[in-house]
């Protein structure tokens, strides 16, 4: 469950978002929007004026990006000079969570990570896919996907196959996209206008 | 007619005539014995070697400062990385000396630990590392700057904390960037003069002792401290460059490379 209320002044832009709710859940809005900057205010890298943010109940405004619990994933995420598999283990690895084989190779399967090599001599749906799995592997409470869904081959397969994943391992996952009808693969709708957020369903 | 390409070729003719001239004179009529000897063979050595230490210790001790100058908004710390190139670099002697000397308390304590930085190996290279410190750094920041920071803030994400992130993320992926910026502060290391003929104009330990640095040989030929005159000086002056023009250029040409 995640709680954000964030008001922030950018100049001529003016960001006052709010988004209470846990699941899968759609963030949309025209390009220049403030998708982008209310994940970045909720991941922390983004300080607001006002508001909070609270994961689970447990308001983490004032901690710092790396012990938030919430991982933003942006389709430039990936860590280049790493392989494929050490990629997927990177940030299990560094939270300390031990890893069962047998999930790790069900992530890759249904994700369609049947690949190899070096993250930096991949696709850019490739990579994707790659941060994507690695973030679900490190089981933070919440994961931003800005925009990282969007150049996916069968997309709609792969982000309902997320859901599922996100959903057994107790993690809300905030996706931002262009297209409102995205809302049909979510379990909550937000749009967004103008830095405002209004709730759909 | 392109006259801002003619200007600025003009332009940089001016910069470059005195070292033609140099390498011409110092190749040709006024090529001296002794100005290609032993002593200056071994200055120049001293030189490359203290500039290389000087560099890793540049890159061990202020490639975080250069990053958190590139990510963290300190605009104070920023301002006073370049206070050692933006005074007369004699005065940066003259503070080592001082630093040292034993009638200062910070010189007993370091003569007390027996670490002493006049006319030794610590000195040079100690002086060389404030020289050539603030070249690397200025080099490291803006390359960090523009690297996209969507990794870092990724593996911060993850729970990496800045340093961590730095050392895992990004600098396995800089090797371009370290290497231009270590070559063009190696190169600045090797021109430096001001500081080092005052904390250690020549060297008393071995394998140099009694060794100058380059820059402070070409000038103890000049002025007739050692024997050669200004024939020797040329001549010295000349393999100097020859020396140091291949590792500025290098420096350059991995940040033509790492902007491509």
């Amino acid at each position: 469950m995640i709680e954000a209320h964030a008001r922030r002044k950018l100049g001529a832009f003016s960001l006052s978002a709010d988004l209470s709710d846990g699941g899968f859940i759609c963030l949309s809005g025209r390009n220049g929007s403030g998708k982008s900057c209310f994940f970045r205010a909720m991941a922390g890298q983004l300080p607001i004026d006002e508001g909070s943010v609270t994961v689970g109940g447990r308001d983490v405004s004032r901690l710092p990006v790396e012990r938030r619990g919430v991982v933003l994933v942006t389709p430039a995420s990936s860590i280049p000079h790493l392989s494929v598999d050490d990629h997927l283990l990177w940030g299990a690895r560094l939270r300390g969570i031990p890893l069962d084989p047998e999930r790790v190779s069900r992530v890759r399967t249904d994700l369609g990570i049947d690949f190899q090599g070096r993250v930096r001599l991949l696709s850019l749906g490739m990579r994707e896919r790659v941060s994507l799995a690695t973030t679900l592997l490190a089981s933070p409470a919440v994961i931003l996907v800005d925009e990282a869904f969007a150049n996916l081959h069968q997309r709609d397969g792969f982000m309902a196959t997320y859901r599922r994943l996100a959903s057994e391992a107790g993690i809300d996952v905030v996706f931002s996209t262009q297209d409102e009808a995205d809302g049909r693969l979510a379990d909550h709708l937000y749009l967004m206008r103008e830095g405002r957020t209004e709730k759909r369903f | 007619m392109n006259w801002l390409r003619a200007i600025s070729l003009a332009a940089l003719a001016l910069l470059l005539v005195p070292i033609v001239v140099l390498l011409y004179y110092g190749l040709g009529p006024l090529r001296s014995p002794a100005g290609y000897g032993a002593a200056v063979f071994r200055s120049i050595e001293l030189s490359l070697f203290s500039s290389a230490v000087a560099v890793a210790v540049d890159i061990a001790l202020f490639t975080p400062l250069a990053y958190y100058l590139a990510r963290e908004e300190d605009r104070i710390a920023e301002s006073l990385v370049d206070i050692p190139v933006s005074v007369p670099h004699p005065i940066i002697g003259v503070a080592l000396l001082i630093l040292d000397s034993p009638i200062t308390p910070s010189g007993k304590f370091l003569l007390g630990l027996h670490i002493s930085f006049y006319n030794t190996l610590l000195g040079l290279v100690t002086a060389l590392v404030i020289m050539s410190a603030p070249i690397y750094v200025k080099s490291m920041q803006p390359y960090f700057e523009s690297r996209d920071a969507s990794a870092e803030e990724f593996a911060m994400g993850l729970g990496a904390s800045r340093l961590r992130t730095l050392f895992s993320v990004v600098l396995p992926d800089s090797f371009d960037g370290l290497t231009s910026a270590s070559l063009i502060s190696m190169s600045r290391a090797l021109s430096e003069f001001g500081s080092i003929s005052i904390i250690a104009y020549y060297v008393l330990q071995y394998p140099f002792y009694g060794v100058s640095p380059a820059s402070v040989t070409i000038f103890q030929l000049f002025s007739g401290n050692v024997a050669g005159g200004l024939d020797a000086a040329v001549t010295a002056s000349a393999a100097m460059i020859l020396v140091a023009l291949p590792i500025a250029l290098a420096g350059h040409l991995f940040r033509r490379r790492r902007r491509s």
